[in-house]
């Protein structure tokens, strides 16, 4: 039972902040339509990023409790890379695939030198910050409970993006320009501030992701090639171009690394790309699979 | 208000419009009449922005319009309703008749424009809740144009308005046009069948593989039996 809770635990911590890179990969695509593999540099920089931050506010005497909102906050400072690389990438917006594929990660081999050049070869770490919080006991086991956190921050994030894109009037705007952008542009909406916009928000997904992980694992300059190969699991599971595809996904995805990790670790990916091909045989669109927001 | 001059457009390296020249006046209701093919289309997506001239002039209420981007050519005050109408699926009718009133919002009031849009397609309101992708032919072709006159344009343009649609459908947009042109907005609608050109056009161009043929009076083009044979596919 212990080792049940315990999977449960660690993989929705797991899922959580995998669901906020793999939900800014959805936006991306679902209004874009570009498949962005730099969605883990962007969790990669909000990771170390972040790191530097909390180290700085600390050094500043900022108490240690303070350190969530400061990750927060730097990992939405870090996305203003975003507009950039977003009229970088316009150049391939009716190109092939091919070309958003090769520049996107070509954007991961150059991200993962910057990270090299600025922060070194080594591993960053935030210690025991996590602890900071203490620990909670859910039934015979006992998690930090900053993990919790996290997982009810990411629940939050989920249900604002939901409302955002169904209820308010920008995310109709984003669903209409995802469905037809020419139609949108001929009833007034600037298409390219709406990419530029999406692009944004996608990333500041990512880069907070990246930046809550980092008090319970180390950012080392293989993260972003890691975090990529999980999150297309994620979103071929859970069909791309879905946002409830990129909850379900990370959930399965989530728990299945946390039970592989668990029982048998040389079987984490095995089991996770199990799925991915049993997924893409059975229902090859994904559990959600459509193309849209 | 809108005149288009000598206007020239390539489409890979295709010539689709050969010096087309054309005027819509404010409150006017101007037909552009020709074949499958014959340029009609390309000319609004080029008013629109969607293409570039090669050469040539457009003008909407004195002020230059190529090169300028699409969304801002809508929010100068052009309206259009394309061919395949193009209603949002994934919004309801309600939110794809709104949609131009946040990304306009100057002018008339939100509510106005809106409850003018269902004022001129009754049948609408109704569907209010419905989605984009639960309508028929006809019902789209209204949300279309609904949505181009809640953009509170001065001009509309109107890609065949009763294309692809059943005998019993098209009445109720021929009088939706009809109440539009009595609200004193501009019209330029794209027909490619001289039989639903209404009786009240002020005027007509006839277009054949890229170029006008005729410009005048829709009862002057009767008497032309050589422009008649182009527009009645005989020729």
């Amino acid at each position: 039972m212990t080792s049940v809770i315990d999977i449960l635990l660690g993989g929705l911590f797991h899922a959580a902040v995998l669901f906020l890179v793999a939900a800014g990969l959805q936006l991306v695509f679902g209004v874009q339509k570009i498949v962005n593999l730099a969605c883990g540099s962007f969790y990669a920089l909000g990771a170390y990023f972040g790191i530097s931050c909390v180290n700085w506010a600390l050094a500043l005497g900022l108490p240690p409790s303070l350190f969530l909102p400061v990750l927060i906050g730097s990992g939405i400072l870090m996305a203003t890379v975003a507009p950039p690389i977003e009229a970088l990438l316009r150049t391939v917006y009716r190109r092939d695939e091919s070309f958003q594929l090769l520049l996107t990660f070509s954007l991961v081999l150059m991200t993962q030198d910057v990270l090299r050049i600025v922060w070194g070869p080594t591993p960053q770490h935030l210690g025991t910050l996590s602890m900071t919080y203490g620990k909670v006991a859910v039934g015979s086991v006992t998690i930090p409970t900053y993990n919790l956190l996290v997982i009810l921050a990411s629940i939050a994030i989920a249900a604002l993006l939901g409302f955002f894109l169904q209820r308010t009037r920008f995310g109709r705007i984003l669903r209409a320009t995802a469905e037809n952008r020419d139609m949108s542009a001929a009833l007034g909406v600037n298409v390219k501030w709406v990419y530029a916009s999406v692009f944004t928000l996608g990333t500041m997904l990512g880069t907070v992701g990246g930046a809550l992980v980092v008090p319970t694992s180390a950012a080392s300059l293989d993260m972003a090639v890691e975090l990529v190969v999980e999150a297309f699991a994620v979103v071929v599971i859970g069909g791309l171009g879905s946002m409830r595809g990129a909850l379900a996904g990370a959930v399965i995805v989530g728990l299945m690394r946390a039970a592989a990790v668990t029982v048998y670790p040389e079987l984490e990916m095995l089991a996770i790309y199990l799925i991915v091909i049993a997924v893409l045989i059975a229902r090859p669109a994904g559990l959600f699979g459509k193309a849209a927001i | 208000m809108l005149s288009l001059n000598d206007i020239t457009v390539d489409i890979q390296n295709s010539r689709i419009l050969r010096g087309i020249s054309l005027a819509v006046g404010a409150g006017e209701l101007v037909c552009l009449v020709g074949r499958n093919g014959a340029g009609k289309t390309t000319t609004l997506r080029t008013v629109m922005g969607f293409l570039t001239p090669l050469s040539g002039t457009i003008t909407f209420n004195s002020q230059p319009l190529p090169g300028m981007p699409t969304y801002r050519v809508a929010q100068l005050g052009i309206g259009y309703a394309p061919e395949e109408s193009e209603v949002f699926g994934d919004l309801t009718v309600e939110e794809n008749i709104e949609m131009p009133t946040w990304t306009r919002p100057r002018g008339r009031p939100a509510l106005e424009r809106v409850e003018l849009a269902y004022k001129v397609f009754p049948k609408l309101r109704q569907y209010a809740k419905r989605g984009g992708t639960q309508l028929s032919g006809g019902e789209r072709k209204m949300v279309s144009i609904a949505r181009a006159l809640a953009l509170d344009a001065p001009l509309l343009l109107l890609d065949e308005p009763s294309e692809g649609l059943s005998p019993a459908i098209i009445p109720t947009i021929s009088e939706g046009i009809a109440s539009i042109r009595k609200l004193g907005r501009g019209i330029l609608m794209a027909e490619s069948n001289v039989h639903h050109i209404p009786d009240y056009a002020d005027r007509l161009y006839v277009i054949e593989r890229g170029e006008i043929i005729f410009s005048g009076k829709p009862g002057d083009v009767r008497t032309r039996p050589e422009v008649m044979r182009v527009i009645t596919g005989t020729a």
